[in-house]
C-alpha cells in the first residue's frame, strides 16, 4: 500500500490548490478525483458560464452599438459555436491543471475515495476495467464540494434541468422558466435574455438576490426587467408543474406559465456520497456538511475539510483560500486561520460585487456605521464607456472610520471589488482610502469619491442634506 | 408643594445605594405606595415606595448612580411648581479608592498606577486641573502641585502615537515632559518598528489604549483590529458592587480568622427514607431543613461555636440565628433564620423556603441578612464529594454540607450500600480547639443519623 503525507479528495478549486501547496511544503501528495480536474467550478460552473456570458454580453453590446455611434448590421449568433468555444476554454484550462499536477509531482487517482479508517482510503475506479486501490494517508483534506440538484417536488423529465445539464445543451430553447432568483438563477436569466431567450424567473422570497442590500437589488432588478425584458415573479411559489414532450407548464399563483425548459436553480447540496465518513470517525452535520473550525480542522485530528462541503461561503475563491490554509496547517506547525474577508461576485447584467458587511447586516448587528455612495452616472469613465448604471458604496465604523464593507453594482463591478477587499483586509480607514490617489479617468475612482462622501467631504457629488 | 424624595436609610451598615431603575418618569403621576425606584445596596435589590403623592418633577440622581442615604434623589410636587436648585450629592469615594491614608495628598488616580503592568488605558492629563468639587484637595494642602506635567505639544504627540506618556521621564523644568522626550521615548521603545493597521490604530487611540502594550496574534505579525478589541475586552473592569462586597468580606474573614477544618461523614440513609415517608404524607422537607434543625439543637450545647471573637474579646450569643447561604447568578447572599433554636422543623422549613425565594427574587431586606451567629452552606444539589467554606465575618464557624451520595459503607460489620453525606466544619481556631470542633461536628452527625429524633420532631 502506497502511503502519502497528504491525500486530497476532490480536485476542484478547493482541492487542487491544497494539493499544490502541500507539495510545495514537501509532502508527498495524492489527489483523488472521480470526474474531472478543476471540479464543478472549471467544468460545470464558473468558467463555462462566464465564457458564455462573455459572448452574450458582447452580443448585447453589438445590439446597442448605435448608441455608441457604431453600425453593426445583421448581428446574430450560433449557439453551437458558443458552446464549442466554452468547451475549448474549459479543456485548455483542464489541460493546464494536468500539467500543473505533474510539475508538482502530485499523484492523481481517478475514482471515488472512501475511508477505510482515518489513515487508510480506498479509491474505487469508475471504469470497469481497472481495480480499486488502497492508499495510506497521514493527513486527509476533504474537498468534495457540492452538487446542484433537482428537488423532489419537480417532475423528472428531460425538460426539467439544473445548471450542469443546461451547460450540456447544444441549442437554446426559445423560452425558459427559471425557478430560483438567487445568484445562479439570475446569472442564467441575464445570459439567456441577452441571447434573445424569453425568460421568466420565479422566486419564493420577496425579491431576487435576497442577500444583497435593497439599493443594490433595485439596480439589478430594474435593469433585468426594463432592459433585458426578463419577467420576474417574486414572493410566489411554482405549483402544478407538469412537463410533456413540447413544454413545461406551471402555475405561479393565479397565473399560468409555460416555457420550453424549466431550469431549477435552488441551491447546491454537499457531496459526501461514497466517502464513508464514519470509518474515519467523522459524521456530517444535520444539514449534511462536514463541520470544521477556523483552521479547517474536522473533529478527527488528521482530517481537514475545505470549500462547499463545509457549508461555509459557497464560493470557489473561498474554497481555494481554505485549501491553501488547510494544506499549510496539515504540513507545518504554525497554524493559520481561514481568511475572514471573502469578496463575492455576481455576473448578472449589470454585475454585482460585495465584500464585508452589508448595510442590512450592520443594522441587524446594531453596529454604528456610516455609508458613502458614488453613482457611476456621475463618473467620467463610466459615461465614456456608455455604462452609467450603478454605484459603489462603502460602509465604515462610525467611531473609528474603519472600512467594514463595500458593494459595487454596474459594469466591471466584479473587477472593482478587489480594491475593496484589499482595503478591508488591511483594515484601512475611509480617510486613507479617500487620500489614496486613483487614476483618472477610471472606474476605480468611484471608490475614492465614495470614501470622500462617507466622510461628508464629497468632491464630485453634492453634499449630504443636513437633517 | 414641592417636596424632596430622599434615599432611604437601609440598615446599620449602608451608607449609600445605587439607583438601578426609575420606575416613574419625570412628569408621571405618583400615588402613595407606588414603587418609585429600585436600588441596589451591598446586599440586595430593593424597591422604594413613595410616601408622597404628586407628579415626579425632577430626577436628581439618574439610573446607575450612587447616592448617600438621606440625600435628595428627586422632587415631587405639582406640575409647574418651581424646583429648588440642588447640588448633586457628593459621593464618598469608593472603598477601593479610599485606601489613601489620612494626610496623604489625594492625587487624581491614574489607572496605570493601580492596575499593574498589564495593558492599560491612559489619559493625557491637563496640566492644570480646573478646580472642581470632586478634585478639590483638603484646605490645608490647597497649594499641592500638579502631579503630572507634560507640555501641550508633547501631549499631542503622545496622543497621536497612541501611547501612554506616564512612564516618560521629562527633561523640562521640574520634570515636565517635552515633545522631544516623547519622541525619544518612542524611538527607544522601537515604535517605528510597530506594524499596525490604520483601523486598529484608530480604535486603540479612541479607547486610549497604549499601542506599546499590544501584541499581534495573527499570522501577519501586524496588530489588527481584533488584537485591539481583545485588549479592550481584557481591560480591568470594576466588579459589580455585590462582588466587591463579597470580596472584601471574604478576604477580611480569611485574613483575620485562622481557619481550620474538620470533616465528618454522615449516614443519611434513614433520614432520606424518613423524608420520603413524610413526603408520602404530603409533608415536604428539604435535607437543608433537617440540617438547620440539627445545628439549631446542637449549638446551645457548644456556646463557643455560637460566638464571635476579635482575638481579644469573645461575645457569646444567647440566641441561635442561622445564616443560610443562597447562591444567585451574581453572587451569594446569606438570609438569616432568627431564633432558630425555638423553631420546629416545620417552622424552619417555612422560614427557609420563604427566605430562599425572596433571595432568588432579589427582594431580601438588609435586616433579613443581618445578625447571623452561625452559617450553613449546602452544595448538596451540586454533586460535590466534599468542600470547605470561609467563615462569615462576625461568626466563629460555618458548616459546609456536600452531596448525599450512594457509597459502600460498613453497617453492622457488613458491607452495605448507604447514602453518605460529608460535612466540613470550618472554625475560627482562635476560639475553637480541634477537639471541640470534632465534638460539635459529631453531635450534628449523630442527630442527623437518629431517625427516632425526627419521628418525634416532624
Amino acid at each position: 500500500m502506497e502511503t502519502f503525507g497528504v491525500v486530497v479528495i476532490g480536485a476542484g478549486p478547493g482541492g487542487y490548490p491544497a494539493a499544490i501547496r502541500a507539495a510545495q511544503l514537501g509532502a508527498s501528495v495524492a489527489l483523488v478525483e472521480k470526474e474531472e480536474l478543476g471540479g464543478a467550478c472549471l467544468n460545470w460552473g464558473c468558467i463555462p458560464t462566464k465564457t458564455l456570458i462573455a459572448s452574450s454580453s458582447l452580443y448585447a453590446q453589438m445590439k446597442s452599438a448605435p448608441a455608441m455611434g457604431l453600425r453593426v448590421e445583421g448581428a446574430s449568433f450560433d449557439y453551437a459555436a458558443l458552446a464549442a468555444r466554452k468547451d475549448k476554454v474549459v479543456r485548455s484550462l483542464r489541460d493546464g491543471l494536468k500539467q500543473l499536477m505533474a510539475a508538482n509531482k502530485i499523484k492523481v487517482f481517478k475514482g471515488t475515495a472512501s475511508f477505510e479508517s482515518r489513515n487508510r482510503l480506498v479509491v474505487e475506479a469508475q471504469s470497469s476495467g481497472s481495480s480499486s486501490v488502497e492508499i495510506g494517508a497521514e493527513r486527509t483534506i476533504i474537498a468534495t464540494g457540492a452538487n446542484s440538484s433537482i428537488p423532489d417536488f419537480l417532475p423528472r423529465h428531460e425538460r426539467v434541468i439544473e445548471s450542469r445539464s443546461f451547460l450540456g445543451l447544444q441549442s437554446l430553447p426559445a423560452s425558459i422558466l427559471i425557478l430560483g432568483g438567487g445568484v445562479i438563477g439570475c446569472e442564467f436569466a441575464c445570459l439567456l435574455a441577452q441571447l434573445d431567450v424569453r425568460v421568466t424567473v420565479v422566486e419564493l422570497l420577496d425579491d431576487i438576490l435576497w442577500t444583497l442590500d435593497a439599493d443594490v437589488r433595485r439596480v439589478v432588478r430594474q435593469h433585468m426587467e426594463k432592459n433585458l425584458g426578463i419577467r420576474i415573479l417574486t414572493g410566489t411559489t411554482l405549483e402544478n408543474i407538469a412537463a410533456d414532450s413540447a413544454r413545461v407548464r406551471a402555475a405561479a399563483g393565479q397565473e399560468k406559465l409555460e416555457a420550453e425548459v424549466l431550469l431549477a436553480a435552488l441551491g447546491r447540496k454537499p457531496s459526501l456520497e461514497g466517502l464513508k465518513l464514519a470509518n474515519a470517525g467523522l459524521c456530517a452535520s444535520a444539514k449534511g456538511f462536514i463541520e470544521v473550525d477556523e483552521y479547517g480542522r474536522t473533529e478527527v485530528a488528521t482530517v481537514y475539510a475545505v470549500g462547499d462541503v463545509t457549508g461555509g461561503v459557497q464560493l470557489a475563491h473561498a474554497a481555494t483560500s481554505q485549501g491553501l490554509v488547510a494544506a499549510e496547517n496539515a504540513c507545518t506547525r504554525r497554524l493559520r486561520k481561514n481568511e475572514a474577508v471573502v469578496p463575492n461576485c455576481i455576473f448578472t447584467s449589470p454585475e454585482v460585487a460585495t465584500v464585508g458587511l452589508s448595510e442590512e447586516e450592520a443594522q441587524k448587528k446594531g453596529s454604528e456605521i456610516k455609508t458613502g455612495k458614488y453613482m457611476f452616472g456621475a463618473l467620467g469613465k463610466a459615461l465614456a464607456n456608455g455604462h452609467p448604471v450603478g454605484f459603489v458604496k462603502w460602509l465604515a465604523d462610525a467611531s473609528t472610520d474603519q472600512l467594514l464593507g463595500a458593494q459595487a453594482v454596474g459594469a466591471h463591478a466584479t473587477e472593482l471589488i478587489a480594491e475593496a477587499a484589499t482595503a478591508l483586509r488591511a483594515e484601512l480607514t475611509a480617510a486613507e482610502l479617500a487620500h489614496t490617489i486613483h487614476c483618472h479617468p477610471t472606474l476605480s475612482e468611484a471608490w475614492m469619491e465614495a470614501a470622500h462622501a462617507l466622510r461628508d467631504e464629497p468632491i464630485h457629488s453634492a453634499p449630504r442634506k443636513k437633517k | 408643594m414641592v417636596q424632596p424624595i430622599v434615599m432611604p436609610k437601609l440598615g446599620q451598615s449602608e451608607e449609600e445605594a445605587k439607583i438601578v431603575q426609575w420606575r416613574k418618569k419625570v412628569g408621571e403621576r405618583v400615588n402613595k405606595g407606588d414603587i418609585l425606584f429600585e436600588i441596589e445596596t451591598d446586599k440586595a435589590l430593593l424597591e422604594v415606595e413613595s410616601f408622597l403623592a404628586g407628579t415626579l418633577l425632577k430626577v436628581v440622581v439618574p439610573e446607575g448612580e450612587v447616592a448617600p442615604v438621606q440625600s435628595t434623589v428627586a422632587f415631587i410636587g405639582e406640575p409647574g411648581e418651581a424646583i429648588p436648585e440642588i447640588q448633586r450629592p457628593e459621593r464618598r469615594p469608593q472603598k477601593a479608592e479610599a485606601l489613601v491614608t489620612a494626610g496623604e495628598v489625594p492625587q487624581p488616580v491614574r489607572p496605570s498606577a493601580i492596575a499593574g503592568p498589564a495593558r492599560t488605558q491612559w489619559e493625557v492629563p491637563r496640566e492644570f486641573q480646573p478646580p472642581s468639587a470632586e478634585h478639590l484637595p483638603p484646605p490645608a494642602q490647597a497649594q499641592a502641585p500638579p502631579v503630572f506635567k507634560i507640555s501641550p505639544r508633547a501631549a499631542k504627540l503622545a496622543k497621536e502615537a497612541a501611547v501612554d506618556p506616564s512612564p516618560i521621564v521629562g527633561t523640562g523644568p521640574s520634570g515636565r515632559i517635552l515633545e522631544k522626550d516623547v519622541a525619544g521615548y518612542l524611538k527607544a521603545k522601537g515604535y517605528a518598528r510597530l506594524r499596525i493597521t490604520p483601523a486598529a490604530k484608530a480604535l486603540a487611540a479612541s479607547n486610549k489604549l497604549d499601542l506599546l502594550t499590544l501584541e499581534p496574534c495573527g499570522d501577519s505579525g501586524r496588530i489588527t483590529v481584533s488584537d485591539v478589541r481583545r485588549a479592550i475586552a481584557e481591560l480591568p473592569q470594576p466588579l459589580p458592587r455585590m462582588r466587591q462586597v463579597i470580596a472584601e468580606r471574604l478576604t477580611r474573614s480569611f485574613r483575620s480568622a485562622p481557619h481550620f477544618f474538620v470533616t465528618v461523614s454522615v449516614d443519611m440513609t434513614d433520614l432520606v427514607e424518613f423524608r420520603s415517608e413524610l413526603k408520602a404524607q404530603g409533608k415536604s422537607y428539604t435535607v437543608t431543613d433537617f440540617i438547620l434543625k440539627a445545628v439549631a439543637l446542637t449549638l446551645p450545647e457548644f456556646p463557643l461555636v455560637n460566638s464571635t471573637t476579635d482575638g481579644v474579646n469573645v461575645s457569646r450569643h444567647s440566641k441561635v440565628h442561622l445564616g443560610l447561604a443562597v447562591s444567585l447568578d451574581e453572587g451569594l447572599v446569606v438570609p438569616v433564620i432568627r431564633d432558630a433554636e425555638e423553631l420546629s422543623p416545620e417552622e424552619i422549613h417555612l422560614r427557609a423556603t420563604e427566605l430562599t425565594e425572596k433571595a432568588r427574587a432579589g427582594r431580601l431586606t438588609p435586616a433579613e441578612m443581618a445578625g447571623s451567629t452561625f452559617t450553613i452552606s449546602n452544595m448538596g444539589m451540586l454533586d460535590v464529594e466534599n468542600f470547605t467554606a470561609i467563615i462569615n465575618p462576625g461568626e466563629s464557624a460555618i458548616l459546609a454540607v456536600s452531596s448525599i451520595l450512594k457509597q459502600p459503607a460498613i453497617k453492622d460489620d457488613q458491607l452495605a450500600v448507604r447514602w453518605l453525606m460529608k460535612m466540613t466544619l470550618t472554625s475560627d481556631h482562635r476560639l475553637i480547639d480541634g477537639a471541640m470542633a470534632a465534638r460539635f461536628a459529631n453531635a450534628v452527625k449523630q442527630r442527623l443519623e437518629e431517625k427516632n429524633l425526627w419521628k418525634r420532631l416532624a
